[in-house]
């Protein structure tokens, strides 16, 4: 009588079964929500693995305080509307000194307000897992990662450090100094996102699907100006223009894509037959060759 | 071509979404819908053989690579040949050139026409071993490369070797670099035969050999003008016909469980996926270390209940009488449930670069549980080369062993041969947590048939009186004093005693289908011993 299961099916089994292993072997767990459409999917799926019971671990947002005013709208509702435990974190010291992705390098921005504050915010609290919606097809040095990330004192990934995952077992028995980044998420694709998000009918942030923004071009990548925050270059003009994002982050070093997909079919039909891959839309990873490693071999995702 | 036309699942959100709304524009929908799941496919060969070439040639033939990739593929320098050198598409790690990760399997995704294919691959030189059996674990097909001007060799051999003792029962030879070898008919099938022959020797369900150029994409998804000769299937083809393990039908009903799951009053559920077999609503199930037994109320999952649940859907079930069945157990139906084991055979790969020591701390980690290990005792290990047995008691890095695990207390493992997910483990090391070893059960033995250990027994009226003073009688209790009596045997081992726990239900659990598996598992001997030296 049962259908057979599909692609996707499994996906979302295994995912299940991921987040009951980490919550049933670590002491304290925490979701890392970044409010994009990863972590739409991640949080979704751990509904499921703990239904009928909640979730039985917080929510952590690190807020750099240059996200679109969009994704935060949307983040609160969605706490709101599932009844979720959400912890929001500031690198105080970093915004208080005036860290910002303008006047600051990339590296320099992305390491004081996202790794710093992630640490900062996982230290507090005494996490010893944190959940995250890293895929391994988002970049070539996550190829290798594994599903239980471990990291030593200090959030270092050590590459000599990582354990080999063999069949389901995975093995969360924290050696000294030790905590775990939890990747439920390892072995979906952009395209197995979206596809689930149509399939659950999954609620995303606006900014994904295309309309009418004020645009500017600099470094020839089209940015979306969310607030005046950012001083425009003398040969530069706002424009409107009909663009989407397919990641999401800081306002000021996440270009959009000029696209005419202004629904759920329409971004699929783009991402099936995309020709670029999703990750050229993050300008922190362009700043030098290897930087998605150094910057995970510092304690970012 | 659209790399994902036949994607089950896009179809399923179209007639969704037509229904809501009619208006929205369809794409594929011309298309057959595939159901087949997704391939795990390992790659097993060197460099040498052109590995990464081939896998990077699979990506760009089936459109998986995008434009900015390509772009910088043809920035980049050729050949030796004058073509695009594919195997960059498959670069990784910067610390791999500069220190080299331990144990090293990358993942690659992409859909071909009727699937998604997820390749695997484990880059290995001398460390190939681990790296391989890794891999191994989660392949549901191999690709063994070898290059056609030298044919099979010694490492084809290993490889093989390894692939039957993980499992992996389906088995594609690419004979590359055919244009090196001039396109002959007589060089590939001398190559076959040498393939076949070994591939005899082994239990493999298929084995068949491609003449392949990955470099010039003969064979590989386009059919080679160069060998007219070749009538066989082209590689990307064959991946796409070969049925995923996932989805095998079929085995006795496994559900180990993960959690139990409360909500409010009266809800109390067992979180688990199903490993084997299927599970009914209204079906009785036994937990196999206690002897329990219940009947499935409901099978709950966010969104609906369902009626039945079979390997691979992760469910929560909600059972009748509440048993004390958590975390670690196993559930089965009654006639066909596993034994509770203390003692096993396993063949086990050792993956960390601290040699095996009798001294120390390990556990067992089996499909939910976590085990403290009272011994392992190093018997043999397995020579690739020779596909022999010979004498060993020590265990390093690479080393393939067949070893006597005893356990400190009673658990659900079972043969290999017969139940992956419950028949593998991994051995952990107490103190630093490190995956240590991953192994397979070769043999369970019953019970009654172990003999009297010498390891220090702690009896639940000596844990009771010590570390479990402070606990009282309820379930809760009675878990939080396994856990405590599981780390003092730990510890205990780590000071050089073995240790035994007492089991609860130590007598009362043993019912007849239990003995009556432990009788025949001791029959099954023979069989799997025949099994095991079957590779000399």
């Amino acid at each position: 009588m049962s259908a057979p299961l599909t692609h996707l099916d499994l996906l979302e089994a295994e995912s299940v079964h991921i987040f009951r292993e980490a919550a049933a072997q670590f002491r304290r767990p925490v979701l890392l929500y970044s409010i994009g459409k990863d972590s739409t999917v991640l949080l979704h799926l751990a509904r499921k693995a703990f239904y009928p019971a909640v979730p039985p671990f917080p929510l952590l947002h690190v807020d750099t305080t240059w996200k679109f005013r969009d994704m935060i709208a949307f983040r609160d509702r969605t706490v709101r509307q599932l009844g979720l435990d959400l912890i929001v974190h500031i690198n105080a010291e970093g915004a208080a000194s005036g860290v910002n992705p303008i006047d600051y390098p990339p590296s320099v921005y992305t390491d004081v307000m996202k790794t710093r504050a992630l640490r900062q915010a996982l230290d507090a609290h005494e996490f010893d897992a944190a959940f995250g919606g890293a895929r391994r097809d988002e970049e070539a040095s996550r190829a290798k990662e594994r599903i239980f990330s471990f990291r030593s004192e200090g959030h270092r990934w050590d590459p000599r450090r990582q354990r080999p995952e063999m069949w389901r077992h995975l093995n969360g028995r924290l050696g000294p100094g030790e905590t775990v980044r939890v990747f439920p998420l390892s072995n979906w694709t952009e395209k197995d996102v979206w596809i689930y998000i149509a399939r659950e009918r999954l609620d995303v942030v606006p900014l994904y699907f295309a309309a009418e923004r004020p645009t500017i071009e600099r470094n020839g990548r089209l940015l979306v100006l969310d607030d005046d925050r950012m001083p425009l270059r003398q040969d530069e003009a706002v424009r409107p223009r009909q663009v989407r994002f397919r990641t999401l982050g800081c306002w000021p070093l996440t270009a959009a894509i000029e696209s005419s997909a202004a629904d759920l079919d329409g971004v699929i039909d783009e991402t099936l037959s995309a020709r670029v891959s999703e990750r050229q839309g993050r300008l922190i990873d362009h700043d030098e060759a290897g930087a998605m490693e150094r910057k995970k071999q510092d304690g970012y995702f | 071509m659209n790399a994902l036309a036949g994607f089950g699942d896009v179809r399923e959100h179209r007639a969704a979404t037509r229904r809501r709304a009619p208006a929205v524009r369809r794409v594929s929908a011309d298309v057959e819908p595939q159901r087949a799941g997704a391939l795990h496919v390992l790659t097993c060969g060197s460099v040498d053989d052109g590995k990464s070439t081939l896998i990077g040639r699979l990506l760009f033939d089936a459109g998986a690579v995008h434009a900015d990739q390509t772009l910088a593929l043809e920035k980049s320098a050729r050949t030796g040949a004058g073509t695009l050198d594919f195997s960059l598409l498959v670069d990784g790690l910067v610390a791999e050139r500069e220190q080299g990760i331990t144990i090293d399997v990358a993942w690659r995704y992409f859909d071909t026409s009727a699937r998604r294919l997820v390749i695997i691959d484990g880059p290995g030189h001398e460390q190939y071993t681990r790296n391989m059996a890794t891999g191994a674990s989660h392949a549901d097909v191999a690709i063994l490369l070898v290059d056609a001007r030298d044919g099979v060799k010694v490492q084809t051999r290993r490889h093989a070797a390894i692939l039957d003792l993980m499992g992996v029962d389906r088995v594609v030879l690419a004979v590359n670099k055919m244009d090196l070898a001039d396109w002959s008919q007589a060089r590939f099938q001398a190559v076959e035969r040498d393939f076949l022959a070994l591939a005899n020797r082994f239990g493999f369900r298929e084995a068949i050999a491609i003449p392949v150029s990955a470099a010039l994409g003969d064979n590989v998804a386009r059919r080679s003008a160069s060998m007219p000769w070749h009538a066989g299937p082209l590689l990307l083809d064959h991946l796409n016909s070969v049925p995923a393990r996932q989805t095998r039908a079929g085995g006795d009903l496994r559900f180990p469980v993960q959690t139990v799951i409360r909500a409010g009053h009266d809800f109390r559920g067992l979180a688990g996926t199903v490993t084997s077999g299927k599970i009914e609503r209204g079906g009785e199930v036994i937990d196999a270390v206690s002897g329990q037994r219940a009947r499935i109320k409901r099978i709950a999952t966010m969104g609906r209940d369902l009626e039945s649940a079979s390997a691979g859907q992760a469910v929560v079930l909600q059972l009748d009488t509440d048993i004390d069945v958590s975390r670690g157990a196993v559930l089965a139906a009654p006639g066909a449930a596993p034994a509770a084991v203390r003692s096993f055979e396993a063949r086990l790969v050792w993956l960390s670069d601290q040699p095996f020591r009798p001294d120390r701390g390990y556990l067992l980690r089996t499909a939910t549980d976590l085990v403290p290990v009272s011994s392992l005792e190093i018997a043999a290990h397995l020579d690739l080369d020779e596909l022999t047995e010979r004498p060993a008691t020590t265990c390093v890095a690479n080393d393939i062993a067949v070893a006597r695990v005893n356990l400190g207390r009673s658990a659900v493992v079972e043969r290999y041969a017969q139940q992956r997910d419950t028949g593998s483990f991994v051995l952990v090391d107490a103190v630093t947590g490190a995956s240590v070893a991953g192994g397979v059960v070769a043999q369970t033995h019953a019970p009654e048939s172990q003999q009297p250990s010498e390891a220090f027994r702690l009896t639940r009226s000596l844990l009771k009186q010590g570390v479990g003073a402070d606990l009282g009688h309820d379930a809760a209790s009675e878990r939080e004093l396994r856990r405590r009596a599981d780390e003092v045997a730990i510890l205990l081992r780590g000071a050089g005693v073995a240790v035994e726990i007492e089991d609860r239900q130590e007598a009362a659990g043993m019912d007849a289908a239990t003995v009556w598996l432990g009788i025949l598992a001791a029959l099954s001997f023979g069989y799997a011993a025949a099994i095991v030296f079957g590779i000399v």
